[in-house]
């Protein structure tokens, strides 16, 4: 099957400055990736090139879809979350299902209305009488409710308490996701949604840096706890980050044998985070 | 064809004051009605009756006019540049419609729409203010400002004043669309600007002044372009008699609509509409929020 989502050479230019520099990505079907980043690093870039919202150079394609010249087509199996705060603040509840509803062949209203049951907003409310967690359930329920293929999430949760992010993802992973949906989610905050991912790709400078399965990461990367007397026998098998915590040396290796580490001191797999930290922080040792 | 439809619900869902100002400005115009001081005089002749009914449903309607004018220049300014602002943008193109319909859809709203809402306000509160009028005149229906012979002109004169408006001021309506999807900011600045600058600089490289000429015409002269210069002051001094025999001054006399549509004027304006309307549409698709 061809995949979701493919660039190739994706780059993006504001004048000078080079948001997305020959950026390759393949996205699966039926996984949630997460596209990972620090702040300017191209993330918003790729999602508003991957759903149509701006003009690139490159090759992309999105659900075999040019996405900037067929993004009206793309919209009907995709949809988006980016940032909930956009709806607009003179919407009326039930006024925005009526015309989800009415523009989109693909939204079961009594879905929305279900989801939206379970919560204390009513449908004579508007957005800006909503706070911003409840702001979240209707964009939930109204995307929630789109029988789409692919869902992107730019910075979901930006600006939500502990509380309704939690709900957010819970909502996300218990009523939404199953085999025949695909999730992209960019954000910063890689802590947050590391126990869902199937998938990561991180991004810096408008380059791709990694791309790889979370199964991948296990025999991929290596994470050794050293004591100093080992320190230089380890460094010697070439690890790409070097990590001090209370005395005791974390090395990084890629595509290092496990077995061979072992002799260092205890090996793990990096989590995420770590290994977001340790590709991102540049440069080995 | 049924995205518009939800298109243009959301207009008026969004763009409340659509209805709320005519609204507003006919139960205005009724209260003066009912509490200012007025003097009908008693008009004998049918004529003098009918002329003093015209007068009124004109002045009701020119009023309306104006104020739909200002308001649907503010609405054009506003219209591509508010979600763009509140990033509500990012909503409305996470669903399958179209930025043409989408532009498309917020132009008809602006140039037929809301007209056809003022033509409704201006109807309802003339036939109020009329009936109030004539009871507090003490004035016989017969002979007061209640004249089906003129309503059923003015009816006409007002759709003709609509459609007119609406293809004249499409190339303004394109300048006012093209800057409401482009500015960052400041919409009304860079509204005037640009022409403002382009009409100083002609003035002091060339010492001509061709675009402040091209742009008061524009603003100015639909009326001498849609109506027949010699009848415009609604009278029938041409002694013409319409079809039914009456006496009546004729709407069908005033009107010009050969003139106007046979004008390269009204067609240079269209194609320079299009144009930007076009670019608007372009960069739309292009701009998401600011």
């Amino acid at each position: 099957m061809a995949p979701l989502i493919e660039a190739r050479d994706l780059t993006k230019k504001y004048g000078s400055h080079v948001a997305l520099d020959r950026a390759n990505l393949k996205v699966e079907a039926g996984r949630i990736v997460g596209l990972i980043g620090p702040n300017g690093a191209g993330k918003t870039s790729a999602l508003r090139a991957i759903l149509g919202l701006t003009h690139y150079e490159g090759h992309l394609t999105v659900l075999g879809r040019e996405p900037f010249r067929e993004r009206t087509a793309l919209m009907n199996e995709c949809c988006f979350i980016a940032d909930v705060a956009v709806l607009p603040s003179w919407l009326r509840v039930d006024n925005a299902i009526d015309f989800v509803a009415g523009v989109h062949p693909r939204f079961r209203r009594d879905r929305a209305t279900a989801f939206l049951a379970k919560t204390q907003i009513t449908g004579k409310r508007r957005m800006r009488e909503l706070s911003k967690g409840m702001k979240t359930q209707v964009h939930l329920a109204l995307t929630m409710a789109i029988d789409a293929k692919l869902l992107v999430l730019d910075e979901p949760t930006l600006g939500l308490d502990i509380l309704a992010r939690r709900a957010f993802y819970d909502a996300l992973v218990n009523d939404y996701m199953d085999e025949t949906r695909t999730i992209l989610i960019t954000t910063h905050q890689v802590e947050e949604v590391e126990n869902l991912l199937t998938d990561i790709i991180f991004i810096d400078k408008g380059r791709i840096v990694l791309d790889t399965s979370l199964e991948d990461v296990a025999t991929r990367f290596t994470a050794v706890a050293v004591t100093a007397d080992r320190l230089d026998a380890a460094r010697a098998e070439k690890p790409f980050y070097e990590r001090h915590i209370l005395g005791k040396v974390v090395l990084y290796f890629e595509n290092t044998d496990a077995g061979k580490l072992e002799r260092f001191g205890e090996i793990h797999t990096p989590s995420v985070s770590d290994l977001f930290v340790a590709k991102l922080s540049g440069g080995a040792a | 064809m049924n995205n518009s439809n939800w298109l243009i619900r959301r207009e008026f869902w969004e763009n409340r004051a659509i209805w709320m100002i005519p609204a507003a400005f006919g139960g205005l115009l009724l209260l003066a009605a009912l509490f200012t001081q007025v003097s009908i005089p008693r008009l004998t002749t049918t004529q003098a009756s009918e002329e003093a009914a015209a007068a009124f449903w004109v002045v009701v309607g020119g009023m309306f006019y104006l104020v739909m004018g200002v308001y649907s220049t503010w609405y054009l300014l506003d219209c591509l540049y508010t979600d763009r602002r509140d990033r509500s943008i990012l909503f409305w193109k996470s669903l399958p419609v179209s930025d043409i319909t989408t532009v498309l859809c917020k132009l008809l709203v602006a140039m037929v729409i809301i007209p056809l809402v003022y033509f409704a306000a201006a109807n309802l509160t003339a036939l109020i203010a009329a009936f109030i009028l004539s009871i507090r005149a003490r004035a016989s229906i017969g002979s007061s400002l209640w004249n089906g012979n003129v309503w059923g002109q003015v009816q006409v004169l007002w759709l003709y004043v609509i459609v007119t408006t609406a293809v004249w001021y499409l190339p303004i309506a394109g300048w006012l669309m093209l800057v409401s999807a482009w500015a960052k900011r400041a919409v009304m600045l860079w509204a005037v600007l640009p022409p403002l600058l382009l009409y100083i600089l002609e003035r002091v490289f060339f010492g001509t002044h061709m675009v402040g000429q091209i742009i008061s015409r524009r603003l100015t002269a639909l009326p001498a372009v849609s109506f027949n210069g010699s009848k415009y002051n609604w009278t029938h001094e041409g002694g013409v008699v319409d079809n039914a025999g009456s006496a009546a001054p004729s709407v069908w006399h005033l009107i010009n609509p050969s003139g106007f549509f046979t004008s390269a004027e009204t067609w240079i304006g269209v194609a320079v509409g299009i144009v930007l309307i076009v670019a608007a549409i372009q960069l739309r698709m292009r701009r998401s929020e600011i």
